[in-house]
This record gives structure tokens, C-alpha cells and sequence, in this order.
């Protein structure tokens, strides 16, 4: 493992060393960019379409949520902190009431449990569809396969959000998880409305890997692109698929087992190569596994309540007083949330642990050497979302 | 890759996009046709209800709405009367509603209920400020609706306090997340 | 002295003729915008264009163009203002030029002429000069970088564009357009020669990449450099632009369908519609192939050209001499 001490930002001199001449131009990519997922102001410095330095510069979707929860009941925050990790927004919530109800005083029913991680794992699945499509985009543009691709996979994700739909009555932001247990139990029908749409995406998995993997242009695209090392991933702190895909076992889903992750096996995707397309490739092998997992869950479903605290009536609730952090495996990797209560009508202080953060601190590393198109290829395979890099 | 495998993997993205043209298209031409929304739906706008036998509005000016809600929309103010409150204000600024359902959630009379329509959309913001006449002719126009307060509450499965199963350890300890 | 024969021969006719070429030419951009919408939405799942021209948005190519005449029109300050204002009208005409080299019907074409292929070639790869006037002038990294893609791209991918073309000149023996046309065997080049394929490829290869077409749009590259040399133009000079682009690709459709698919001829009469069937099913073969594939980076593009289709280039000019000798 690298320690923060002997990171070094890269930052070479802009003059050539043989003729003393200046050799770079900066370019500053975004915020308004379409392929910035998102808003990231990335000023590159450039030696013709080589990358020498990557300077990224965020903040453009700070939305303040850490200070807005602590002006809000207890109860209000989960719907709130949905809109972090937009892109995988029941596992926000979820971390936040496993934090909440780790200060003590709820009893969580095991059936509340296990919906919640069911509605983890359709947001997994959702938010790589997301990343395969803006991926597809970033290589291929606005104007070409990478736009097929995208469709394809938005085509998909519509029918991960019918699920939800019919479980929640919203599509995408469902609010599920409340402190205390689960807001919606499932209606009647609804395996066999999961298996149908489960088993239809899987198939359509086939012909999007068809599209991207298995066209020579994708190969040569992102193999041996942006190659991010063990012990630069353990130091920077990445975790989820680009972790992953460096070769560190990092599931909180096995490491830590939290809810219906301790009684279900959970088989970890590791690759090795550290490249853009061991990143993409963990997610595909993901998303198959949270495909099956999804189908596990909702058939080990325990019967019982699905609410350890009286009907939400009040939302006079106050947490005892304490501090807990608990973490998720997000659809990115780490997503924690720490808590602050004194006992009040608001917590004291939230403090999200942001995995979006930690995976692109790692472009300032990576990114020197590649050339202009690597950049966006990289950028796609790191997947971050700036609601959570911002908060 | 090999120069004919790699020929070979460039027709593959190509066949794809090609059975995409037999294919009908996965469009739905709203307006002229709509996708049906789901019981649960919960879309649309919001709407006061009333008693089906007696006439009388629903809300008895609790304002556990107002305190739940997160983006603070809800206004309500309180008006006693002999028999029972009411709401004496009551309005919704619509265009800042999140859809979380917490208000139809901790409502204990079913007052407030979330359309399965999709809000017309308006030309000012003064449109999207709904006061207690136009909750109430909401509510008159969305007929039955399954996400009200007492179906959602019923959900959760108890109506007392259950006892905790074991004592939580030494409280003020710093806990990690269950 | 000027009889009046001589005069209609000299200007009336010739006049007359440009004028009916380059008036079917642009009305048939229209078609051609209308495919590129359409066909892409359906690749993708989608409807496409509907409202515009209702059931199928016929109307929708002639509300993007009005769409961008009306829209305001913005110079940088620190553009260079001549070459600012040159870049779209050179890219946008000289596009027009090469349809006067293109036989319509047997012996009609509106500059006749004994080299018209190389002409047509000469006139083809002018649209990039443009593009790279746009680049320079627009004061913007992002256009500069994206001429820079252009430069190379367009030197490296003129040798296969133009050794694909020369291929049935080489084999039927002659450069005139109207000549290599009427001397295909009935299924055409592509199909009736064994030189046919392989030529054919190495001229796609290169039309795609003079058209800016994905896999070889770097020079556009949405995604990393937005709009490319364009980045900067607006209204009216974009559509200089948006209708050059079109007109250009189009123009190689035309020349393609004439060197490989028999051009004018078909069953029952030979004529234009022969030749615009043809060029916008290869329009529709371009439009596929584009909706399909993902951009090479730069330097990949650059290597496979220079190491592969160059030199695959240089031997089957060697192999058709060779052929023919």
C-alpha cells in the first residue's frame, strides 16, 4: 500500500527538456461537456493529443446535503439522501438507515432486511446499465454506435424501473428503505414480474456485450487503458469495480456482511489487469451476478413485518444519542454514512463517505501519458457520479 | 486480434443494429398513446379527500405533514373547532415536491392522496401552487387511490410498539452498522 | 462569329444542364437527411422523426435547416474573421462541385469531360481545406485540436480513397466517368470483377474517413472535442457546414454507385433514378455502418491507415496494372 505521503501529483514541466521550448496547451474539458458524466471541470494539459498532467476540478454539484440533513427530521432524510448516488439511489437511504438504526433502539424485521438488499441489487443493475451506455457514448459519441448502445441499455434499465414502478409506485427515486425497516412490501405477482424482466435483460446482456466487447475497435479502445495498480487503488481509497478490477477483493458484501448479505453467498468479481476494460468487464460479470442474486433474495424472502417501529405517524422521532457509520456496497463501491445524534429532531452532523470520490481521485494518476480520447474512455470505465463526488 | 477475427468482430455490432430495423420500435407515441401507470403510482398531484358518507374534509389540521415533509412545501395551519380541527390554510407548492410519499404516509385520516396522472403542466408558477379549493377538486377528480395514509401504515404489519428483541449494548458506545 | 446554334450550345445547354443536376442534387439532400434521421432512430429502437410532416416526418430535414437559418449568428472576437467566414462557404459549395463531373444518364452529365475521375477526386478531398480554415479560426482549443485530427486524417486516408477509385479506371482502361459506367459487366464491378471487392473496401475505408463518418469521425469526436472544427459556428454557417458534410458523403455515394454498382443503369430505361436509388441505398449502407461502430483514438487510426491500407493500396494498383498487362 502506498501511503498519502508518497503520492505525488503529477505535474511535469511545460517546457520540452531538449530545446527549452514550450510544449503544452490546456485545454479545460467541462463542466458543460457531454461526456463529463456529469459536471467535472478537467483541465488537461496537453503536449499535441498527449495528456501530461490531469488537473480535475469539482464541486459543481455540491448540493450542501450534509448540511441540509441536519436542518431535517429524522424521518425526512432517507428521500433526501436518495438524490446522492443518483444513478443507484436506493443504497443511499439504505446506508443512512443502517447507520440510524445502529445508534440503537429499532429492531429491524429480518423481511425488511432482505427487501431492502432486493432493492440494492435492482439499482446495482440499473446504474451499470448507465455506465455501459455512457460508456459506449464517451467511445463511440453522440453520433455513432456508442449512441445504439446507449439506447440499448437505457431500453433495458426502463424495465428495472417497471419493477420498481410497480413495487414503490415511483420509478426511480422509491424511498424505500425508512429508519426501522421498509416502506412498500411487494404486491401480489411480483416474482413472477421480476423473473420476467430479470430474465429478459439478461438476454438483451447478451447482445450488448455483442455490440461493445466484442468488437475489435472496443478492444483496442480500452485494453491496457488507463491501467490503475493494487497499491495505488488501496491508497487512494477505490473501491467497487474499479477496485476490482485491479485485483483487491473489496466487497462489503462479503467482506462485511450487513441484512440478507450475511445468509447469502456472495461471489466476488475479480479481475486483474487494472485496465478500462477489466473495470467494464467486472461490471457485466456484476450485473449478471446481482441478475441471479436479485431472484435469490426475493425467493428466500422471510415472511414477517416489514417495520421495527410503530406506523411512520410522527415525525417526532429522535435517534438516541451517539455516533455510528455504517457502509453499503454501493453500485461504486463504498457508500457510508456517518451519524452524529445528540438526540434531537435532526442528527448532529451526516457525513457521507463517497465512493465516486475516491475512484476518480485516481484520473490525476492514471490519465499522464494517454492521449485525448483516453481521457473520456477512462473517465467512462471510472463511472463516477457527481451528485455522490460532490454531494 | 487476428486480421480476420477482428473483421469478423466488426460485422458483429453491425448484425445487431440490423435485427434492431425488424424489430418494432420500442416507442410509445404519447401523446396519442400512453403507458399505462401501476396501482401503486404515485406521479401526479396531490388531493384532499373527503368523507364519502358524512361530506367532511378529511384533514383535521394535524400538520404532520408540514413537519415531515423534506422539501417543505406544505403549509397548514390549524383551525379548532367544537367537533374536531380542520385545516384552516392549507397549501402545496407542487413544483417543489420530491414525490416521496412521506405526507400520504403520516397522515392518520387519509386526507392527503398522490394521483396516478401525471400533473397537467402549466404555463406559471402560480399554477403549481395548489391551495386547499384546488386540493379539494383534486381529490373530487382522483376518485380511489391505493397509496393513501392507512394502507401504507397497515403495510408496516404492527399497530403497537413491539419489545426489542435484545437490549441494545452500552448506548452511548459508538456502533458500527448492523 | 455567334450563331445561334453555337450559343445554345455553349452556354444555354451547359447552363441548363448545371442547373437540373445541381437542382436534383440538393433536392436530394433532402431524402438523404430524412434516412440518415430515420434509419438511425430505428437502428436504435426508436421512432425517429413523426410529427414533422406527419405520419413519418418527411417535413423534418427542411425544420432543421429553417431551425438553424434562424438562429443567431456569432463570430469570436478573436477569430480570424476572414478565414471565419471562408471556411463554411468553401466547405459548403465546393462539396456542389464534383455532381457536375457525375453522369446522370448515358452521355449526360453537365462537364463532360475524358478525365472527369480524377476531376472528381481532385474536387473530393477539397471540403477538408475548409475544415481545417474552421479550425484555425475559430480560436478555440478544442477546433484547433480537432484540424489537427483532420490534417492527418485526410492525408492518411487519401491514398486507399484514391486507389480504390483508380482500380476500374486501371481495369476498363479509361478515366471518363460516362465510360466506366457503360463498360461494367451487368452486376456491376463489384461484383462481376475479382478486383471488384477489394477495391470497393479500400474506397469505403477511405469515403469514411474523408466524410468524418464513425468509426473514423475523430475529427468530429462528439464525445471528447463536442463539435469539432464546427464548435464555434452557429446558424447559417453551420448549416454551410451540416449541408457540406451530407453533400459530400453523398457525392462519394454517387461516384461509388457509378465505379462499382453500374451508376445510370438498371433494367427497363437507363437514367437518373437509376443513380439516386442506388446512391441512397449506399447512403443507408453509410448510415448502418455508422450507427453500429465505435471511434478509433487517433493514433490507431493513423497506424492501421498508414500500415495497412496504404500499402494495401500500393498492390492493388500493382495488381490491377498487373491485370490488365
Amino acid at each position: 500500500m502506498i501511503a498519502a505521503s508518497q503520492i505525488e501529483p503529477v505535474r511535469p514541466s511545460p517546457l520540452d527538456s531538449r530545446t527549452g521550448e514550450r510544449r503544452e496547451m490546456t485545454l479545460h474539458m467541462g463542466p458543460q461537456h457531454p461526456s463529463m458524466h456529469g459536471v467535472l471541470h478537467l483541465v488537461v494539459g496537453l503536449d499535441g493529443e498527449t495528456v501530461k498532467w490531469v488537473d480535475p476540478d469539482i464541486g459543481f454539484l455540491h448540493r450542501g446535503v450534509e448540511k441540509l440533513c441536519e436542518t431535517l427530521p429524522w424521518d425526512a432524510i432517507a428521500p433526501v439522501l436518495e438524490r446522492n448516488d443518483y444513478l443507484a439511489p436506493s443504497t443511499n437511504s439504505h446506508a443512512f438507515c443502517l447507520a440510524v438504526e445502529g445508534l440503537g433502539g429499532v429492531d429491524v424485521p429480518r423481511r425488511a432486511q432482505w427487501l431492502r438488499c432486493l432493492a440494492d441489487e435492482l439499482s446495482r443493475i440499473s446504474s451499470h446499465l448507465v455506465a455501459w451506455g455512457t460508456m459506449g457514448v464517451d467511445l463511440g459519441g453522440a453520433f455513432g454506435g456508442g449512441t445504439s448502445v446507449f439506447l440499448y441499455c437505457l431500453r433495458e434499465r426502463e424495465r428495472i424501473l417497471d419493477i420498481m414502478q410497480e413495487w414503490t409506485g415511483t420509478r426511480f427515486h422509491p424511498n424505500l428503505s425508512q429508519i426501522g425497516g421498509a416502506r412498500y412490501d411487494v404486491p401480489a405477482g411480483f416474482d413472477r414480474l421480476l423473473d420476467t424482466k430479470l430474465a429478459e435483460i439478461d438476454a438483451k446482456l447478451d447482445e450488448m456485450i455483442s455490440m461493445m466487447e466484442e468488437s475489435p475497435i472496443f478492444q483496442a479502445r480500452t485494453r491496457g487503458i488507463g491501467v490503475l495498480s493494487p497499491e495505488l487503488a488501496l491508497g487512494l481509497g477505490a473501491c467497487g469495480p474499479v477496485a476490482r478490477a485491479s485485483g483487491l477483493a473489496l466487497d462489503l458484501r462479503k467482506t462485511r456482511p450487513y441484512e440478507a448479505y450475511k445468509e447469502i453467498d456472495v461471489p466476488i468479481v475479480v479481475r486483474t489487469e487494472g485496465d478500462a476494460y477489466a473495470r467494464y468487464r467486472v461490471r457485466i460479470d456484476e450485473a449478471r451476478v446481482s441478475i441471479r442474486l436479485s431472484r435469490q433474495i426475493l425467493a428466500g424472502l422471510p415472511d414477517g413485518p416489514i417495520h421495527g417501529r410503530p406506523p411512520v405517524r410522527s415525525s417526532k422521532h429522535k435517534a438516541p444519542a451517539g455516533t455510528s457509520y455504517a457502509a453499503v456496497e454501493g453500485a461504486r463501491g463504498e457508500l457510508g454514512v456517518w451519524i452524529r445524534s445528540d438526540k434531537e429532531m435532526s442528527p448532529t452532523r451526516v457525513r457521507l463517505r463517497s465512493p465516486s470520490f475516491a475512484n476518480l481521485s485516481a484520473i490525476v494518476y492514471i490519465l499522464p501519458g494517454h492521449l485525448i480520447a483516453d481521457v473520456v474512455a477512462v473517465l467512462g470505465s471510472l463511472d463516477p457520479v457527481f451528485g455522490d463526488v460532490d454531494r | 486480434m487476428g486480421f480476420a477475427a477482428s473483421l469478423i468482430g466488426l460485422l458483429k455490432p453491425v448484425r445487431v443494429t440490423v435485427s434492431h430495423l425488424f424489430r418494432k420500435p420500442t416507442t410509445v407515441m404519447y401523446p396519442h398513446a400512453h403507458r399505462p401507470p401501476t396501482d401503486r403510482f404515485r406521479g401526479g398531484t396531490f388531493g384532499l379527500t373527503t368523507d364519502p358518507e358524512t361530506g367532511l374534509e378529511n384533514c383535521i389540521g394535524c400538520r404532520l405533514c408540514e413537519m415531515i415533509c423534506p422539501s417543505k412545501i406544505i403549509t397548514v395551519t390549524l383551525d379548532r373547532r367544537p367537533d374536531r380541527g380542520y385545516a384552516g390554510i392549507f397549501t402545496l407548492q407542487y413544483e417543489a415536491c420530491m414525490q416521496c410519499e412521506l405526507c400520504v404516509q403520516v397522515c392518520p385520516t387519509d386526507a392527503i392522496v398522490m394521483s396516478r396522472e401525471f400533473g397537467e403542466p402549466a404555463y406559471s408558477r402560480a399554477d403549481f401552487f395548489l391551495d386547499k379549493e384546488k386540493l379539494h377538486a383534486n381529490g373530487k377528480k382522483m376518485g380511489r387511490v391505493w397509496g393513501s395514509g392507512s394502507t401504507l401504515q397497515a403495510m408496516h404489519g404492527k399497530k403497537e410498539r413491539p419489545a426489542p428483541a435484545a437490549a441494545p449494548a452500552a448506548p452511548a458506545a459508538k456502533k458500527e452498522g448492523a | 462569329m455567334w450563331t445561334a446554334d453555337s450559343i445554345l450550345e455553349t452556354f444555354v445547354f451547359p447552363f441548363a444542364i448545371s442547373l437540373a443536376t445541381l437542382s436534383v442534387f440538393m433536392t436530394a439532400l433532402i431524402p438523404v437527411l430524412w434516412i440518415e434521421r430515420k434509419l438511425a432512430a430505428r437502428l436504435q429502437g426508436r421512432v425517429g422523426p413523426y410529427e414533422v410532416g406527419s405520419p413519418h416526418g418527411y417535413l423534418q430535414p427542411i425544420a432543421d435547416v429553417l431551425k438553424l437559418l434562424s438562429k443567431a449568428d456569432m463570430i469570436p472576437t478573436q477569430a480570424d474573421r476572414l478565414l471565419f467566414l471562408f471556411a463554411p462557404i468553401w466547405t459548403g459549395t465546393c462539396a456542389l462541385w464534383g455532381v457536375a463531373l457525375i453522369p446522370f444518364a448515358p452521355g449526360l452529365a453537365a462537364f463532360r469531360s475524358d478525365i472527369s475521375l480524377v476531376l472528381l477526386l481532385a474536387v473530393a478531398s477539397l471540403p477538408g481545406l475548409g475544415q481545417m480554415a474552421a479550425g484555425w479560426a475559430s480560436a478555440n482549443k478544442y477546433a484547433l485540436v480537432s484540424a489537427l485530427r483532420v490534417v492527418g486524417q485526410v492525408a492518411a486516408f487519401e491514398i486507399p480513397l484514391i486507389a480504390g477509385a483508380i482500380t476500374p479506371a486501371i481495369v476498363y482502361g479509361s478515366l471518363d466517368l460516362n465510360t466506366l459506367t457503360e463498360a461494367q459487366p451487368a452486376v456491376g464491378f463489384l461484383f462481376g470483377h475479382p478486383l471488384g471487392i477489394p477495391s470497393f473496401l479500400l474506397f469505403l475505408v477511405g469515403m469514411l474517413a474523408e466524410g468524418n463518418r464513425t468509426p473514423f469521425d475523430i475529427a468530429e469526436a462528439e464525445s471528447e472535442l463536442i463539435a469539432g472544427v464546427t464548435i464555434e459556428y452557429s446558424g447559417m454557417r453551420f448549416a454551410l457546414f451540416y449541408i457540406g458534410e451530407y453533400g459530400s458523403l453523398f457525392l462519394f455515394g454517387l461516384l461509388a454507385c457509378v465505379l462499382w454498382f453500374g451508376g445510370f443503369r438498371g433494367p427497363f430505361v437507363p437514367g437518373p433514378h437509376w443513380l439516386l436509388l442506388k446512391g441512397f441505398a449506399f447512403f443507408c449502407f453509410v448510415t448502418i455502418l455508422r450507427w453500429s461502430f465505435i471511434r478509433l483514438r487517433i493514433d490507431q487510426f493513423l497506424k492501421i491507415s498508414w500500415s495497412g491500407f496504404v500499402p494495401a493500396s500500393f498492390l492493388l494498383v500493382l495488381l490491377a496494372v498487373w491485370w490488365v498487362g
